[in-house]
C-alpha cells in the first residue's frame, strides 16, 4: 500500500527515536509484568518445585511426564480446550456475525438489539454460572423439567454430573455467554463500512446478502480475524465458567488446562508441573494465535 | 439515507423471520437480568429449589443492606471504579501509541514487535500471580491502587493494541501524507489525525479492557491484603463462608456491582453509534 | 508425611495414647532431595527464630525483642469472613485480646475459604506473610513448616500446657515440635431428618447396622431418599466413605494408611468400597447428587429431600439457627459395620483449624504468646456459638450451646480414636489423586479393587 513513506536518510535516526518513544509505555508494561513472568516460569517448568522449599533441577521430566503420565490430565484438558475453541470458531462466530450483519442493515430497534445482546458479557460469570446451574439442576432444572413436559423423560439427565453430557452443558454457556461479545467487534466493523459503498452495490442491484458477503466481510477481515484469535486463545484458557459448573468433574471429564494450572499450583503444591503447563499453554496459544494470522492473510491474497 | 434501497429489497418474510430471531435472542439474553435481580431478593431455600425462577415470594431488601454494611460494597465499589478506570486509560494510551508505531510507521521488526505483543494474549493469569507478586514484593509495591492498576493495563494491553490494529488500519493512509505535507511530523500526525478518528476505537477498546479488569479476581486476592484497596470480586467472594454461604446478600452485592456497569454501557453503546455515524465520511 | 493418630477422650482434656504427629518431610517424591526438613533449630536457642532453612529471607532479627512493653502492631489473616460462621468468635475473642494486650494493635483481614489457599501459598512463596496466619493442620501447614517458613511454639506452649491438652497438638506437630495453635474441632456426624424416620416408622436414629440398613430400605420404600451427597465437591464424598472404612476395617488400620505410609492395597478398604457402592447401586443416595454441590445437597436436606445427610459437626450452627428445622434434626455416629474390627467411639475428624506465626515476623516471640491466647478465646467463643467442638479445655458456662453440638459433645466424650480426613491427613499432591480416587468410586467408574489397586500403584 502507501509505501512511499520514506523520506530522507537523515531522518532515520529521528525516526527511530519516535518508534522507540512511540512503543516504551507499552513495552515497559509488557515487559515488567508479563515477559518477566514468563521467564520465571520458563525456568521453574524444569524444576520439581513446590512453591516454597527450595526447587531441584529435573530437566525436561515435568514436560515428559505431562504428555506421558494419565494422573496429570493435560492431554483430555487440552482436548477439551479444543473442543470449546472448535465451537466457539464454528458455531458462536458465524452466529456472531450474522447478528452483527443483521444489525448493520439499520433495522428499526437496531441499538436495543445490539445493547441488549452485549448484556451477558457484562453480567459476572458467577451470575452466569448459577442461572446455569438453575437450568440444569436434576431436580427442579429447567431442562429437564421441559424434556418432561414434552414427554420426553427418558432423556432427562443429571447434565453437569453425567460424564456424557458434562462437557456439553460446560459449551453451550460458555458460547451463549461470548456471543455478544464477538458480535459488538464485529458490529463496529461492520459499522465502519461506508454507507456510500454499500448504497453503490445496491444500485448495481445487489441484494443485501450480496453486498454481505463481497462487501462487507471483506472489508472487516481484520476484525473478524481479531476474533477468531480472540476465541481460540480465550478458549484455551476457558476458566470461570468451569469451575462454577463442573468443577472440572465428574472425575476430570470436563478439565481443562486453566483449571489444572491451577490446581498444580495452588492446591497440589507442584509448581513446577504447574509452571509446565504454563509454558505449554502460552506456546500453544501464541502457534495458534500465528496460524490464525497466516490463514488470514493467505486468503486476502 | 440509502433506507429505500433496503426496503426495495427486502422480502417481507424474511424481515419478520429476521425479527423473531432478533426478539427471542434478546428475550434469551434478558433474562440473566431478571435472574439477577431476583436472586438477589431471595433466600437460601427459594435459591436453591423452593422457587428458582419465579419472583420472590418474600421480598428480602434485607440482603441489600447485609451487602452494603457487613459487606462494605460502597469503598469496594469506588475502588473498583478507580482501579478499572486509571487501567483502562493508560491501556488506551500505551496501546493507541504503539499500534501507530506499528501500523502507520514502515520499519523493519514492526511485524516481529506487533507478534510479540500477541504473546500477551496467550498468558494465563494464574500462572503469572506467583512471579509478579514477587516482584511486587521486591520493590515493596504491595497494597496500593496501582499495584493492581499495572498489572491490569499491561494485561490488557494485548487486546488494546488488536482491537487498535483493526480500526487504525482502516484510516486511509493519504491522510497521514496529507498532514505530512502540512508540516505535520509523526507526533504531530498522531496527535492531529490519529487520536481524533479513533474515537470508536476507545469507546470499543474501553468496554473489552473494562471486562477484563471489572471481574478480575486473582491478582486482586494475592496481591491486596488491606480492607481499604479492596476490590469488589474479592469483597463479594467474601460473602461466602467457609462452610455455608447465604446466597441472597451475593445476588444483592452482584446487582450492586453490575448494573451501574449496564447503565454505562447503555450510554457507551450510544456514543459507539454515534461515533461511527460522524465518522462515516472515511472510505 | 507422617502423622501419628490423635486419640484422646476429648472433651475430658485427658492425655491418652502417645502421640507423635504431621512430622517431618514427606518421604513419597522420588529422588527429589527432601525440601530441607524443618531445621533442628540449634536446641534450645533463643527463642526469637525457628531458623529457616534455606534462602535466608533477610529476616530482621527482632533485635529488640527484649523490651517487652512497647507498642507494636500484628498482622493476621484469616477465613473468618463476614458471613462465616465464625465470625462472631474471632471478632469477641479480639476484643477481649484487645483489653488483656493493650500495647498490641491486631490487624486482621478475612479472605474467602477457597482463594485464601491460593493467597496464603503466593504469600509464603514471596515472604510476605503476616506475623499470624490462619492454616489447616498436617500437610497443608507442614509444607509451611518443611520450607522454615513457621514460627516454633514450643517455648510459648510452656505457659498453657494446663490448658490445652498436648494430643489436641498432634496435627501440628512435626518432628516433635510444635508449630500450631488449634481452635475448634470437628467430626463427621450422621444428621438425621426425624420427621422422615418417623414416616418410616423409626423415633431414633437405628443404631446397628442392620437396623440401619433395614431403616433405609423403610424409608426408600416410603419413597424417601435416604442420603443426599454432593458429587461436585469430592470431600462431601469421603465424608461418606471414609466413615464406612473406618467403621469396617477399624480406626487404627485406616489411620495406618492415610498417615503412617501402610499399603493401600488392603482387601478391607476394598469391601467397605464395595458397601459404598452397594448402597448408591441400591438407590439410597439421590441420584441427582453427584451434579449438585454442597450448598444444595444441604439446602435439600433441610428441606426434606434426604433422610441423613453425613456431614461435618460445623454444621450444627446452622442447623441449631433454622427455627423450621432445628427441632427435626439429630446427630448421631455412623453405626459399626464390622464389629471384629470397629467400634463405637472411633471417628473421622479431628482439630484441623490452626493458627501459625511466621518464621519471618518482625516480632514472631510476642506474636506467638498473642496467638495462643487468642486461639483460646477463639476457640471459647467458636464452641459457645455451635461452631465445633473445643480444642482447647472448656471453661465457663457451657449449658447455652444448641442441642446439637451437645450431642456431639456426648458423642466425643464417648470417642477412643480419632482418624483425621483423609485429604488433610494427605500431602496435598497425595490427597488431590486420593479425591480423584473417590470421585471414581461415587460415579461408579472403579470398584472397589480398583481403588485399592490405583491408589497403592499411584500413591506408594
Amino acid at each position: 500500500m502507501a509505501e512511499n513513506n520514506k523520506k530522507s536518510k537523515n531522518k532515520n535516526y529521528r525516526k527511530g527515536l519516535d518508534i522507540f518513544l512511540f512503543l516504551l509505555p507499552a513495552i515497559l508494561l509488557f515487559v515488567g509484568i508479563l515477559i518477566a513472568p514468563i521467564a520465571v516460569s520458563v525456568y521453574r517448568s524444569f524444576q520439581k518445585w513446590n512453591g516454597f522449599s527450595p526447587g531441584t533441577f529435573i530437566g525436561f521430566k515435568n514436560y515428559k511426564d505431562l504428555f506421558t503420565s494419565g494422573s496429570i490430565h493435560f492431554m483430555p484438558a487440552l482436548k477439551n480446550a479444543l473442543i470449546i475453541a472448535f465451537f466457539s470458531v464454528f458455531v458462536q462466530l458465524p452466529f456472531s456475525l450474522l447478528l452483527a450483519l443483521l444489525l448493520g442493515r439499520k433495522y428499526k430497534g437496531e441499538r436495543f438489539f445490539l445493547t441488549v445482546f452485549f448484556m451477558p458479557v457484562l453480567i459476572s460469570t458467577v451470575v452466569i454460572g448459577q442461572l446455569w446451574l438453575k437450568i440444569y439442576n436434576p431436580d427442579y432444572g429447567i431442562l429437564n423439567r421441559a424434556l418432561i413436559g414434552l414427554g420426553l423423560s427418558n432423556w432427562t439427565h443429571v447434565w453437569v454430573g453425567d460424564p456424557k453430557t458434562a462437557m456439553g452443558s460446560v459449551v453451550v454457556p460458555t458460547i451463549w455467554q461470548f456471543i455478544g461479545y464477538h458480535m459488538l467487534l464485529m458490529y463496529a466493523g461492520v459499522k465502519g463500512v461506508s454507507p456510500d459503498l454499500r448504497e453503490a452495490a445496491m444500485l448495481d442491484g445487489a441484494t443485501n446478502w450480496q453486498v454481505d458477503r463481497y462487501v462487507v466481510i471483506p472489508i472487516i477481515k481484520p476484525i473478524i480475524r481479531t476474533s477468531v484469535i480472540f476465541a481460540v486463545t480465550g478458549s484455551l484458557k476457558t476458566y470461570d465458567l468451569v469451575r462454577i459448573i463442573t468443577n472440572a468433574g465428574p472425575t476430570h471429564k470436563t478439565e481443562v488446562p486453566s483449571t489444572l494450572l491451577e490446581d498444580m499450583l495452588f492446591l497440589r503444591n507442584r509448581y513446577g508441573m504447574g509452571s509446565t503447563i504454563s509454558v505449554m499453554l502460552i506456546i500453544l496459544c501464541f502457534a495458534f494465535a500465528l496460524a490464525i494470522s497466516a490463514v488470514f492473510k493467505e486468503k486476502e491474497y | 439515507m440509502e433506507e429505500r434501497y433496503t426496503l426495495k429489497k427486502s422480502n417481507p418474510a424474511l424481515k419478520v423471520l429476521v425479527y423473531i430471531l432478533l426478539v427471542v435472542w434478546a428475550f434469551i439474553n434478558l433474562f440473566p437480568i431478571y435472574f439477577m435481580f431476583t436472586f438477589s431478593l431471595k433466600s437460601n431455600e427459594e435459591i436453591f429449589g423452593k422457587n428458582v425462577v419465579g419472583l420472590p415470594r418474600e421480598w428480602l431488601w434485607s440482603n441489600y443492606s447485609s451487602a452494603m454494611n457487613t459487606g462494605n460494597m460502597g469503598l469496594y465499589f469506588v475502588n473498583s471504579v478507580f482501579v478499572t478506570a486509571i487501567s483502562i486509560l493508560i491501556s488506551i494510551v500505551a496501546a493507541m501509541m504503539a499500534t501507530y508505531a506499528l501500523t502507520r510507521i514502515k520499519w523493519r521488526g514492526a511485524n516481529f514487535t506487533n507478534a510479540f505483543f500477541m504473546l500477551g494474549l496467550t498468558i494465563p493469569l494464574q500462572a503469572s500471580i506467583v512471579p509478579v507478586y514477587v516482584i511486587l514484593s521486591k520493590l515493596h509495591w504491595l497494597n496500593h491502587y496501582s499495584t493492581l492498576i499495572i498489572p491490569y493495563a499491561a494485561f490488557t494491553l494485548s487486546m488494546s493494541i488488536l482491537i487498535c490494529t483493526g480500526f487504525m488500519v482502516d484510516i486511509p493512509y493519504d491522510l497521514d501524507e496529507a498532514a505530512r505535507i502540512d508540516g505535520c511530523g509523526l507526533w504531530g500526525t498522531f496527535i492531529k489525525i490519529i487520536v481524533p478518528l479513533l474515537k470508536p476505537a476507545y469507546a470499543t477498546i474501553g468496554i473489552y479492557a473494562f471486562l477484563q479488569c471489572w471481574n478480575e479476581f486473582m491478582f486482586a486476592n494475592v496481591f491486596i491484603s488491606d480492607k481499604q484497596h479492596r476490590t469488589l470480586p474479592v469483597g463479594i467472594k467474601a460473602l461466602s463462608g467457609a462452610y455455608t454461604t447465604d446466597w441472597g446478600p451475593i445476588g444483592a452485592a452482584l446487582v450492586i456491582a453490575t448494573f451501574p456497569t449496564l447503565i454505562v454501557y447503555i450510554f457507551l453503546s450510544r456514543r459507539i453509534q454515534e461515533s461511527f455515524i460522524a465518522g462515516a465520511v472515511k472510505g | 508425611m507422617k502423622m501419628k493418630r490423635v486419640v484422646s477422650t476429648v472433651l475430658a482434656g485427658v492425655m491418652a495414647f502417645s502421640l507423635a504427629a504431621c512430622g517431618g518431610a514427606a518421604p513419597a517424591a522420588p529422588a527429589a532431595p527432601e525440601a530441607a526438613p524443618a531445621e533442628e533449630a540449634p536446641a534450645e536457642e533463643a527463642p526469637a527464630e525457628e531458623a529457616p532453612a534455606e534462602e535466608e529471607p533477610a529476616e530482621e532479627a527482632p533485635a529488640e525483642s527484649a523490651s517487652s512493653d512497647e507498642a507494636i502492631t500484628l498482622n493476621m489473616w484469616c477465613i473468618a469472613t463476614e458471613s462465616d460462621s465464625n465470625r462472631h468468635s474471632y471478632e469477641a475473642a479480639i476484643a477481649d485480646m484487645e483489653k488483656l494486650y493493650p500495647n498490641i494493635t491486631l490487624n486482621w483481614e478475612a479472605f474467602e475459604n477457597e482463594s485464601y489457599k491460593t493467597k496464603i501459598k503466593a504469600a509464603v512463596s514471596a515472604d510476605e506473610m503476616p506475623d499470624i496466619f490462619f492454616t489447616w493442620s498436617c500437610a497443608f501447614l507442614g509444607d509451611f513448616v518443611n520450607a522454615g517458613k513457621v514460627y516454633c511454639l514450643d517455648d510459648v506452649y510452656q505457659n498453657y500446657k494446663s490448658e490445652l491438652p498436648e494430643v489436641m497438638l498432634g496435627n501440628s506437630t512435626y518432628e516433635g515440635k510444635h508449630y500450631g495453635v488449634p481452635l475448634t474441632m470437628n467430626i463427621v456426624g450422621l444428621f438425621a431428618n426425624m420427621d422422615l424416620l418417623k414416616e418410616a416408622g423409626y423415633d431414633e436414629i437405628p443404631g446397628t447396622y442392620d437396623e440401619f440398613i433395614k431403616c433405609c430400605d423403610d424409608l426408600k420404600a416410603k419413597g424417601i431418599i435416604p442420603f443426599g451427597c454432593a458429587g461436585k465437591e469430592t470431600w462431601c464424598v469421603t465424608e461418606y466413605l471414609e466413615s464406612i472404612i473406618e467403621k469396617s476395617i477399624g480406626a487404627d488400620e485406616l489411620n495406618d494408611v492415610f498417615v503412617n505410609g501402610a499399603t493401600w492395597n488392603n482387601q478391607g478398604i476394598a469391601d467397605a468400597v464395595d458397601t459404598f457402592q452397594e448402597m448408591i447401586s441400591k438407590e439410597y443416595f439421590d441420584p441427582a447428587g453427584i451434579g449438585l454441590t454442597n450448598d444444595e445437597v444441604k439446602a435439600n436436606f433441610m428441606d426434606g429431600k434426604y433422610a441423613f445427610y453425613m456431614n461435618g459437626t460445623w454444621n450444627c450452627a446452622d442447623f441449631a439457627a433454622n427455627d423450621a428445622f432445628k427441632d427435626k434434626v439429630k446427630v448421631a455416629e455412623f453405626p459399626v459395620i464390622d464389629s471384629s474390627k470397629s467400634k463405637l467411639g472411633q471417628l473421622i475428624g479431628g482439630p484441623s483449624d490452626t493458627l501459625a506465626v511466621a518464621a519471618s515476623s518482625p516480632n514472631a516471640e510476642k506474636a506467638a504468646e498473642y496467638a495462643m491466647e487468642l486461639g483460646k478465646y477463639i476457640c471459647h467463643y467458636g464452641y459457645l456459638d455451635g461452631c465445633g467442638l473445643p480444642a482447647w479445655t472448656p471453661y465457663g458456662d457451657t449449658s447455652s450451646i444448641n442441642p446439637l453440638t451437645q450431642a456431639v459433645s456426648e458423642i466425643c466424650a464417648n470417642a477412643e480414636t480419632y482418624v483425621l480426613f483423609g485429604d488433610t491427613a494427605m500431602t496435598a499432591d497425595d490427597a488431590s489423586v486420593y479425591l480423584d480416587y473417590v470421585a471414581q468410586v461415587y460415579g461408579s467408574e472403579i470398584d472397589g479393587a480398583g481403588f485399592i489397586e490405583g491408589l497403592a500403584s499411584d500413591l506408594r
